[in-house]
């Protein structure tokens, strides 16, 4: 809504500049007949005029027709005017209004007539609450805020542009545009300073692009260095994101070696050191314990339980030297190395203590960490430590092994947990603390050469968590645990002191410490509801022995249970050792997540969850963190038009230029593995999975299926995107196909084969699943994918500029350089009308079904790397 | 006397005229002090300069010998205060000094309890610390000593604080007579033991003396009071250091392993293969001990009593883990005193325990492979007991629940190498290829391997009983929790009537030393619970059909042990009671056959057929289950459950005081010279 806005506005400057034309625009638009209202829009921009300087300085004729420049790719004519120009783009806005353009001009022309307000009455309201007034003053109190950013006293000329970027349709979109396109040094840094206005959410998505245009831009760079400083220093988050991006983006080798580093190096080793640190107040600083004093540092695990300081009682004895050499020792050398046991201990206690707990379950909000230690470290090196896991993963020959060893190096990492780290994504909770990665639930995915994995991390959500305290160790398999403690006398444990025993003789004590009793932690839940059915197997009968009658059993009946256990429909796919995931990625998260709570000593907590991540080492994700932002857009614009086309931007974090981690996408599995496994057609899937034909299920499922297949093959087109095996593409549990993998977008295809030359994949199979040609489904898709693009190609803006500025990351998608962009502009086809395009819809999908390349890159992947 | 006299003025004078230029000056000092004179007594120096030098541990020792009883008594005086000296050294800063001391103490602690001064009716103690001062004496040793062991001494320092401290727990052949222990129970020293184990660094280096001393402590007066050590090891909850336990322990039974491994090398396959492997052996047999490779019963109790008292280290145990290849700890087989100083210690790679090269392992792994070597010899009585312990660990492992799931987990896989000792009717075979298997796979493997290996004259009736009741447990946990196993049953099913053919063939000779009868019932038992719960654990409809056809095949055994059963119950011989109920437990067994053969019969009869196919006869087997009635027997899913106390108590007992000799054995003199100590720290400054 906001973008529309602004573009409108921009032709009102435009229009400024042109001064005579104007009248022809309302005309044309009129004529158009988009635009009822024209008059009162005639008059909003000639009061416009008249309250401003008419005249357009150089400089800003240069933006506006940068701007229009940027608009001209969206007419419909391509020899446009500057009338038809905003003739379109007044067109475009006004289509983002449910009921008619009307009301978008409405609200366009809400200076003049506030009956009208409705639409932007918000906007309005914020708008002037900013500016303390209306009108007039408004316009004075922009030029009083260029005045602070620019050296020189602002000449009057700016304004135009100036009242843009004040507006409220100016979102951070354009910004970002702006920032790219713009050569003068004052817009940079205007807009800089505009960051801080934003929400750090909106502005959080275009970080890939920032931290690119920093590492590209020298005047860039300069204008958003001291917003990026404040945000590292306010964030902990940010400042990993904005570490490992700028790693990521650098590293391609763009600085001339030799010289002396670059500015982005420079920027990350600044957040690496821990140098932006939120400032703190120097009279409190001067009373802080050094880290290294005995008093702040930790003489042991401070996460133990209370219970265990018997046995840790080592530090706490009377000993004095013993506990200082510790201290020495522990806090220096263990951040990092995973057999201390505190490898993601940053040795800060400021939230362990008593006093914080306190302040934590009186909800009173934390203070400031005090102690000075390092705020990114933890969280590093347990990156670090997962990226090592992968790349020791690859050099092991045959996924069996590679299995093994990675339960070995998870239960590694298990004994320095739990700490103050958490997945680095906006996953829910986002304030969380890991306490334990499931070791024996990880699966090693399928690759050749690379060694992705997943894991499952239980994480322990909380207020915050870099202020929360931490939640305390427990061992796996809790309820012996305890058990064992009742069994023991009970004198031990109370009031002696620490390191000392009085030693008493008391013949009569069973020491042993295994009782019967135990055996009640033997009765399963799950196994209970079954004892109904077959009660006479599973109850023990105390009989026979005397008086008792003896009970019979029929053998027929044992072996019928057997054989009905083992003809209950399984929806499952059997264990398969070369292809550990299937079978894990298949059960069904909920479940999962149960039987993961059930074993985890842990799981009994109510801030208990569950949460997974795909780790990637060796691979480069940058491609995959674009993919995700473009899908990201083309979700808002089908939300905003009301498009039901159905898509799953999963997250993306890069760490580096080759590693990375991925959200992995729950209940879903592969074609392929669906087709190795079920042996069938994927109709007959979807009939096994959801029932027949006219059942609600499979209908619901079908309908998902064509909504996300519909999204997808736009996607795939727009994109280019390549390499589609049926290795990439999952289905969920409901019928949505969601494509993986975009290593191969834009300009680049696997080994340039140019075997997949058809639009998108789209093979009989899936026609099938929409109930075969001609059918009112496979008509609905064709029809979701015209409103999709039609809706896709008004914004295309917004889904360009993303790519656009990523230009100079030196990524593969931009191998063709230059011309990569411009073909992906004219894949939106400005210039075709509406029936023009749903023609060419047809043909798409109809070229695609029959694309003899789909068929034979299939057969390739089948021959190539067994994936049918 | 007047040669004393000279030398008392003389000796600590630097290059003084002695008319004994060849004794060490050292050993003057002994002299005087073992004469009764004070030799500090005008020198406040004394001692500081004392400890400088070189301590003579041989020589204290045999002058302590040559002592009789009452000339010792006399000398108490100078022994408690060089033991008070000794002590009052170990809180120096200076390494020399405490090394010194500490050797002293070493000398005097092992020379005076050598003198066996029980029959004299005065306490050993009295002569080394003083009655008076003991309890402050020991108190301050043990915090020096503790202080030592995880401050940041040089790696040989405390190696010598672990001698001491095995020196002062060796002392008396049963370990619970060791009085001296009192002030150990007091004082603990359980915290520096973990924290030596917890640390990946001081578990290379100290690991196995660590281990040792925890395992001997913990056995101090077990069955008549209450050991802080054991309260303590039972209530252990620091992870790291219940893993480090861990691996000192794997790394041990892997030593074992590779050792073995070497030592049998398989022989076939052609010329070459034996030539080498003569010349390998050539050089192995040079290098390490001739006799076989001797397990070591001080790593099992030590896997005992964490597995028995500590509830956590189950789950440590199920650790899959990455043994490091470049430092393994450092084992008895291979002790060679270290001289690495403690600053070396930082060089060594952090990340040791995650060598890239070698494959991950898990220690339940190990010990079954350990176990497969060592229960295929049992012969002696020193290797039954060493089978026996490993029999009741994994009776211990077999009763845990968590254990359990793990080691049905089908996730966790593993392949594990059982040991097949070649026997006349097989040849040794190596399979390269087994697959990944669950670990209850590997167990019951090796179960069924012992049942098949051990059917000799000399019965091994107690490891017989404890096999079948590993294999019990596991069905029980099994039929509890509906875990289907994808095993072949078939083959524990014909190990299961091996054993009772065995049993048949050898009842005169086997009836008068054992009640064979308690074993065949623990073998029905199992078939028992096959029968009837075999529909909540098996892994197929086609396996039930198998078992029912094993039984028919092998109808004689069962007929024939049903019969000497039957004959023993009646003609009322040693064990009536178990024969009676071997018969009555055998109802089902017979029921399926007399079902069954009938059946069979009139089938072959009406297809006129001589033979039948084991199709055939399964598909008879399959068609009649129907009119097929069993009886429920009870108490098929219980077991008593393993208790130490009272029946292990002589065993364990036993096991520690061969365990003590073993370790007083093995504390050599020439370890305590340490040679390289001194030589390090004169290096420095």
């Amino acid at each position: 809504m906001a973008v529309n806005g602004t573009n409108v506005e921009v032709v009102v400057e435009c229009i400024n500049g042109e001064g005579e034309e104007m009248k022809d625009s309302v005309k044309d638009l009129d004529g158009v007949g988009q635009c009822r209202d024209t008059q009162a829009m005639q008059n909003s921009m000639q009061s416009n005029c008249n309250g401003e300087d008419v005249s357009l300085a150089e400089n800003d004729s240069a933006y506006a027709t940068d701007s229009m420049r940027d608009l001209d790719s969206r007419s419909q004519d391509l020899s446009s005017t500057l009338t038809e120009e905003s003739a379109q783009t007044l067109n475009s806005s006004g289509d983002f209004s449910e009921t008619d353009d009307a009301t978008q001009m409405n609200g366009f022309v809400r200076r003049q007539d506030p009956s009208k307000m409705d639409l932007s009455l918000n906007l309005q309201k914020i708008h002037l609450n900013a500016n303390g007034g209306a009108g007039n003053e408004q316009e004075l109190s922009n030029e009083r805020a260029v005045g602070k950013f620019t050296d020189q006293a602002p000449p009057p000329k700016q304004s135009w542009l100036l009242r843009l970027f004040e507006s409220k349709l100016f979102d951070i979109s354009m910004a970002i545009t702006y920032l790219y396109k713009s050569k003068e040094q004052g817009v940079q840094s205007y807009i800089g300073n505009k960051f801080f206005s934003f929400s750090d959410e909106d502005f959080d998505f275009y970080l890939p692009q920032i931290f690119n245009m920093y590492i590209h831009m020298n005047d860039v760079a300069d204008a958003i260095h001291p917003f990026i400083v404040a945000r590292c220093r306010a964030s902990v988050d940010f400042s990993l994101h904005a570490a490992w991006l700028l790693s990521a983006y650098t590293s391609n080798g763009v600085t001339p070696k030799g010289r002396k580093q670059s500015r982005a190096a420079k920027l990350r080793k600044m957040i690496l050191s821990e140098e932006l640190k939120p400032k703190l107040n120097k009279k409190e600083n001067v009373n802080l314990p050094s880290p290294s004093s005995p008093v702040s540092s930790p003489t042991r695990k401070t996460h133990q339980r209370s219970r265990s300081d018997a046995s840790a009682a080592i530090t706490t004895n009377s000993n004095g030297p013993l506990t200082l050499v510790r201290c020495a020792s522990s806090s220096k050398i263990s951040i990092g190395d995973l057999t201390s046991g505190r490898a993601f201990s940053s040795g800060c206690t400021c939230f362990d203590n008593s006093a914080s707990v306190l302040n934590d379950l009186a909800g009173r909000p934390q203070r400031e960490c005090v102690c000075n230690s390092p705020r990114l470290q933890p969280e590093l090196e347990f990156v670090t430590a997962l990226m090592a896991i992968g790349k020791r993963l690859q050099g092991l020959p045959t996924r069996e092994a590679r299995t093994n060893r990675l339960f070995a190096e998870l239960a590694m990492l298990n004994l320095n947990l739990p700490a103050r780290i958490w997945l680095p994504f906006d996953c829910l909770p986002a304030n969380h603390h890991i306490v334990r990665i499931t070791p024996n639930a990880a699966v090693v995915l399928n690759s050749k050469d690379k060694a992705p994995y997943l894991i499952y991390v239980e994480v322990l959500d909380c207020e915050n968590k870099h202020t929360s305290p931490l939640p305390t160790k427990l061992l796996e398999n809790t309820l012996r645990y305890t058990r064992s403690e009742e069994n023991l006398p009970d004198c031990h444990l109370s009031d002696t002191p620490p390191g000392r025993f009085s030693v008493y003789s008391k013949n009569d004590h069973d020491d042993d410490c295994w009782s019967q009793e135990d055996d009640v932690i033997l009765q399963y839940p799950q196994y209970q509801k079954s004892i109904s059915s077959d009660s006479m197997s599973q109850v023990s009968h105390d009989s026979s022995t005397s008086d008792k009658e003896p009970v019979y059993i029929a053998a027929g009946d044992i072996r019928r249970r057997l054989s009905e256990h083992l003809h209950e429909p399984s929806k499952s796919f059997k264990r398969d050792p070369d292809d550990p995931s299937a079978a894990a990625l298949k059960e069904p998260f909920d479940e999962k997540k149960k039987r993961i709570q059930e074993a985890s000593p842990y799981g009994h907590l109510p801030n208990w969850h569950l949460l997974s991540v795909i780790i990637k080492c060796g691979d480069d994700l940058r491609q995959e963190l674009l993919a995700y932002q473009i899908l990201k857009q083309l979700q808002t614009v089908w939300q905003q038009e009301h498009i039901p086309l159905w898509v799953y931007p999963f997250h993306i974090v890069v760490t580096s230029s080759d590693s990375g981690m991925i959200e992995p996408i729950i209940n879903a599995v592969s074609l392929h593995q669906i087709k190795k496994h079920s042996q069938m057609s994927l109709l007959n899937y979807f009939f096994k999975e959801f029932g027949g034909a006219t059942t609600e299920e499979f209908l619901t499922a079908q309908r998902n299926f064509v909504q996300s297949c519909a999204a997808y093959c736009l996607v795939c087109y727009l994109l280019q995107v390549k390499d589609r095996h049926n290795g990439n593409i999952l289905l969920d549990s409901v019928g949505h196909i969601i494509h993986i993998d975009f290593g191969f977008i834009l300009s680049n295809s696997p080994r340039n084969l140019g075997f997949e030359s058809s639009h998108f994949k789209l093979t009989h199979e899936f026609v099938e699943v929409m109930g075969g040609l001609g059918s009112d489904m496979f008509e609905y898709f064709k029809i979701l994918m015209l409103q999709g693009f039609i809706a896709a190609r008004k914004h295309m803006d917004k889904v360009l500029s993303v790519v656009e500025i990523m230009q100079t990351a030196q990524l593969p998608c931009f191998k063709q350089g230059a011309s990569t962009v411009r073909a992906m502009r004219e894949r939106f086809h400005m210039n075709l009308t509406e029936e023009q395009l749903q023609l060419m819809v047809e043909n798409m999908v109809e070229s695609s079904m029959h694309s003899l390349t789909t068929k034979i890159y299939d057969g390739f992947q089948y021959l190539t790397n067994g994936i049918l | 006397m007047g040669d004393s006299d000279v030398r008392k003025h003389t000796f600590l004078r630097q290059g003084s005229a002695s008319k004994m230029p060849l004794r060490e000056k050292i050993v003057q000092i002994y002299d005087v002090l073992f004469k009764g004179e004070d030799p500090s007594r005008d020198n406040p120096n004394f001692w500081e300069e004392f400890f400088l030098l070189k301590a003579n541990v041989q020589y204290v020792e045999k002058e302590l010998e040559r002592l009789s009883a009452d000339e010792l008594l006399a000398l108490k005086e100078n022994i408690n205060m060089l033991f008070y000296r000794c002590t009052l050294t170990l809180k120096e800063d200076y390494p020399i000094r405490i090394v010194n001391a500490l050797q002293t103490l070493c000398a005097l602690i092992r020379g005076i309890y050598r003198k066996n001064l029980s029959d004299h009716g005065f306490d050993v103690i009295n002569i080394l610390v003083g009655f008076d001062v003991a309890e402050s004496q020991m108190q301050a040793l043990i915090e020096n000593l503790n202080n030592l062991i995880v401050g940041e001494q040089s790696v040989s320092l405390k190696n010598l604080c672990f001698k001491l401290l095995l020196i002062l727990v060796t002392v008396t052949d049963n370990v619970s007579q060791n009085t001296i222990l009192e002030y150990i129970m007091i004082n603990s020293v359980f915290e520096a033991i973990i924290q030596i184990l917890a640390n990946p660094v001081s578990r290379q280096n100290h690991g196995y003396d660590a281990m040792l001393l925890l395992t001997i402590l913990v056995n101090y007066r077990k069955y008549e009071s209450v050991n802080p050590y054991i309260v303590k090891l039972s209530i252990l909850d620091d992870e790291l250091a219940l893993t480090g336990l861990g691996y000192v322990i794997s790394s041990a039974f892997k030593d074992f392993n590779r050792q073995f491994e070497t030592k049998n090398e398989p022989g076939s396959g052609g010329l070459f293969s034996a030539l080498t492997s003569m010349v390998g052996s050539m050089f192995v047999t040079e290098n390490s001990d001739p006799e076989p490779v001797r397990a070591s019963d001080a790593i099992l109790l030590a896997m005992y009593e964490a597995v028995h008292l500590n509830r956590n280290f189950i789950t440590v145990l199920t650790h899959n883990h990455t043994e490091s290849t470049a430092n393994p700890p450092v084992s008895p087989t291979k002790r060679t005193p270290l001289a690495v100083d403690a600053t070396a210690q930082e060089v060594l790679p952090i990340d040791m325990s995650l060598e890239s090269s070698s494959q991950p392992t898990n220690i339940l792994v190990t010990f079954l492979r350990y176990c497969s070597i060592i229960m295929q010899d049992v012969k002696d009585e020193e290797k039954l007991g060493n089978g026996k312990l490993c029999m009741i660990i994994l009776t211990c492992i077999g009763e845990d629940q968590y254990a359990n799931s793990f080691l049905h987990d089908a996730n966790m896989t593993f392949r594990v190498e059982l040991y097949r000792a070649p026997m006349r009717h097989r040849k040794q075979t190596v399979d390269k290829n087994l697959p990944a298997r669950p670990l209850a796979c590997a167990l019951l493997d090796l179960m069924v391997e012992f049942i098949m290996s051990h059917m000799m004259k000399n019965l091994p009736m107690d490891l017989y009983l404890r096999c079948l009741g590993i294999i019990h447990r596991i069905l029980c946990y099994q039929k509890k929790c509906r875990v289907r196993l994808q095993y072949t049953w078939k083959q524990l099913w014909t190990a299961l009537v091996s054993l009772l053919k065995y049993l048949l063939s050898n009842e005169s000779s086997l009836l008068p030393k054992y009640n064979i009868f308690h074993l065949s019932n623990k073998v029905v038992r199992l078939f028992n619970l096959f029968i009837t719960y075999g529909d909540t654990f098996l892994p197929s409809p086609s396996s039930y059909d198998e078992l029912y056809y094993e039984i028919i095949r092998m109808h004689q055994v069962f007929d024939n042990l049903y019969s000497m059963a039957l004959r023993q119950s009646t003609n009322g011989g040693e064990h009536k009671d178990s024969a009676a109920n071997l018969t009555s437990n055998l109802v089902n067994i017979r029921a399926i056959v007399n079902h069954f053969t009938p059946k069979i019969d009139s089938w072959t009869a009406a297809n006129s057929l001589s033979s039948l196919t084991s199709d055939q006869v399964l598909d008879v087997v399959r068609s009649n289950y129907d009119t097929l009635t069993l009886k429920l027997q009870d108490n098929l899913d219980q077991f008593e459950r393993y208790s130490e106390k009272p029946a292990e108590t002589a065993f364990f007992t036993q096991l520690v005081r061969s365990i003590i000799s073993d370790v007083r054995h093995n504390i050599g003199l020439s370890n305590l010279q340490q040679q390289t100590v001194l030589q390090e720290f004169s290096s420095l400054s």
